[in-house]
């Protein structure tokens, strides 16, 4: 679904960020990227969504090489990301919010809205609500509620439970993996990897901008040494 | 008392004029996060735009200001295009020098082209009306009511239409605006074109209620600046409301102060509100 290769990138006139990194998710893979702070994991995201431009390397989506285009027609053609500040536009309504995340693909709008207010009752309860005003964990889940609209084929998460309460994180999970489970790719940072990891398909450990580890999930979480130096454990 | 009330009453009306091309400034600055200080020769182009239209080409007053529209935000667009935009990536306090530079050969080529004659819309004379003491010029009310409607087709513009909503998400967080697929660049433009769209209309009812000469829009240029600072720049219902405020407080200065001194209210609103508040009256820009 996702193939990312060799990718070298970084921010105007810093130094690179990324120095080859290599990332694949297949169909329906929930895929975790973790490792120490600076290793690159956000700005990969940015890269893979087009808000930073790569330097070198590839970004392939279902086959097709997406590296050159802008962050607007990969939005077209099927990323979504959730970022892991100023994710939602805090001066509009939560119902305003829903409605732009349908700008690329306006059709069927009431009906896509309602589906999201089906599931995410929260939101229908602060429909008028400035999203500005929204806690933590409601502003995520419009985050996610949003990305979800645009009907992605590839879901971006960074950081989805930042600065959330131990009950928001449980319930962001909740729903990252109920995305999961209806087949959508994603891939994600998380800060709490341990947690992430073990139930993820698979997960990569990123180090300084390149790739350190890569396995299934589960294992990755249960080996000594990667819990020892990048999980804490 | 009357004094003060007919005070407040003039305020109001000037107000609202004020309030069109500070909607417009307001409006440029939630997306492109620059003051677009050309505002005020803007203004005095959509002036003579709609004089011209009115009393050379005959047209009634409404399709004249349509005109002064479509026309100063031609030129507005063309402006950013050719100068404003191409300096963007050298910083903000640039473009903004870059605008005042634009505003001179603006007024310069106005006034090469017209004189500094002052001149007056085709307009039938009318009687004040009278009421408790105080006195309003149906004119003015005439100006004002324009002035009402065009704030009220923005705000439902912006509120109720999706390209307008988008123009919100825009000023609020481009770099989400573009992962659901909007282009900033294109709404951008879009907004350069209602911003000094406006002006040039606001400068066409300021050609109504009094006469115009290349310097009008210039004269209005720190009450407008005023307007938007004090409301929160980046605010369009900050924008009317500090319009309003500056009217008033600048009609209720007469009573004091020479009439040479009026333009001290809005150096002063300036100077409080980014001592003290430098959010302005709306706080955060709210487009």
């Amino acid at each position: 679904m996702l193939e990312v290769a060799g990718l070298v990138a970084g921010y105007a006139s810093a130094e690179q960020i990324l120095k080859g990194v290599s990332v694949e998710v297949g169909a329906g893979e929930l895929v975790t990227l973790v490792g120490p702070n600076g290793a690159g994991k956000s700005t990969l995201l940015k890269v893979v969504s087009g808000l930073v431009p790569a330097r070198e390397g590839q970004v392939l989506l279902e086959g097709r090489d997406v590296t050159r285009q802008s962050a607007v027609e990969r939005a077209r053609a099927g990323f979504a990301f959730v970022m892991q500040e100023k994710n939602v536009f805090g001066t509009l309504s939560v119902a305003e919010n829903l409605e732009l995340a349908c700008y690329a693909r306006p059709v069927e709008m009431a009906a896509r809205r309602a589906s999201i207010y089906d599931r995410y009752p929260v939101l229908a309860d602060k429909r008028r609500a400035l999203a500005r005003t929204l806690s933590g964990g409601q502003r995520q889940i419009l985050a996610m509620a949003m990305a979800l609209l645009t009907e992605p084929k590839m879901l971006l998460l960074d950081e989805p439970t930042a600065g959330l309460s131990p009950k928001a994180t449980e319930e962001l999970f909740e729903v990252v993996l109920g995305l999961r489970d209806l087949g959508l790719p994603i891939l994600m940072v998380e800060q709490h990897a341990l947690e992430a990891l073990e139930v993820s398909s698979r997960g990569y450990v990123l180090v300084s901008g390149t790739n350190a580890a890569e396995g299934e999930g589960p294992a990755l979480a249960a080996d000594p040494e990667i819990r020892r130096l990048f999980l804490g454990g | 008392m009357t004094d003060i009330f007919q005070a407040v009453i003039n305020g109001v009306l000037t107000g609202a004029l004020i309030a069109i091309p500070a909607m417009g400034l307001t409006a440029i600055f939630a997306v492109l996060r620059y003051v677009n200080f050309a505002i005020g020769s803007l203004a005095t182009t959509g002036a003579f735009a709609a004089w011209m239209l009115n009393t050379h080409a005959g047209w009634p007053v409404l399709p004249s200001m349509a005109g002064a529209f479509v026309l100063v935000a031609a030129a507005g667009l063309a402006i950013e295009q050719a100068a404003l935009s191409r300096l963007r990536p050298s910083g903000a306090l640039t473009v903004a020098i870059a605008s005042i530079a634009v505003g001179i050969i603006l007024e310069n080529m106005l006034r090469f082209g017209f004189g500094n004659d002052l001149r007056a819309f085709d307009l039938p004379l009318m009687r004040d009306w009278r009421f408790w003491g105080l006195r309003v010029g149906p004119q003015q009310l005439q100006t004002a009511g324009i002035a009402l409607a065009i704030m009220a087709a923005v705000f439902a513009f912006l509120r109720f239409t999706r390209y307008g909503k988008a123009m919100r998400a825009v000023a609020d967080n481009p770099d989400l605006a573009r992962l659901f697929g909007m282009e900033p660049r294109r709404i951008a433009m879009a907004t350069v074109a209602l911003g000094t769209g406006l002006t040039g209309v606001g400068g066409a009812l300021l050609g109504l209620d009094s006469a115009i000469d290349p310097m009008s829009g210039s004269r209005l240029l720190l009450p407008i600046f005023a307007a938007a600072v004090l409301g929160g720049l980046g605010s369009i219902p900050g924008a009317v409301a500090g319009a309003i405020l500056i009217g008033i407080g600048e009609e209720l200065s007469l009573l004091v102060i020479p009439a040479t001194y009026r333009s001290a209210v809005g150096f002063l609103t300036i100077l409080l509100v980014l001592s003290f508040r430098p959010g302005g009256l709306f706080g955060e820009r709210a487009a």
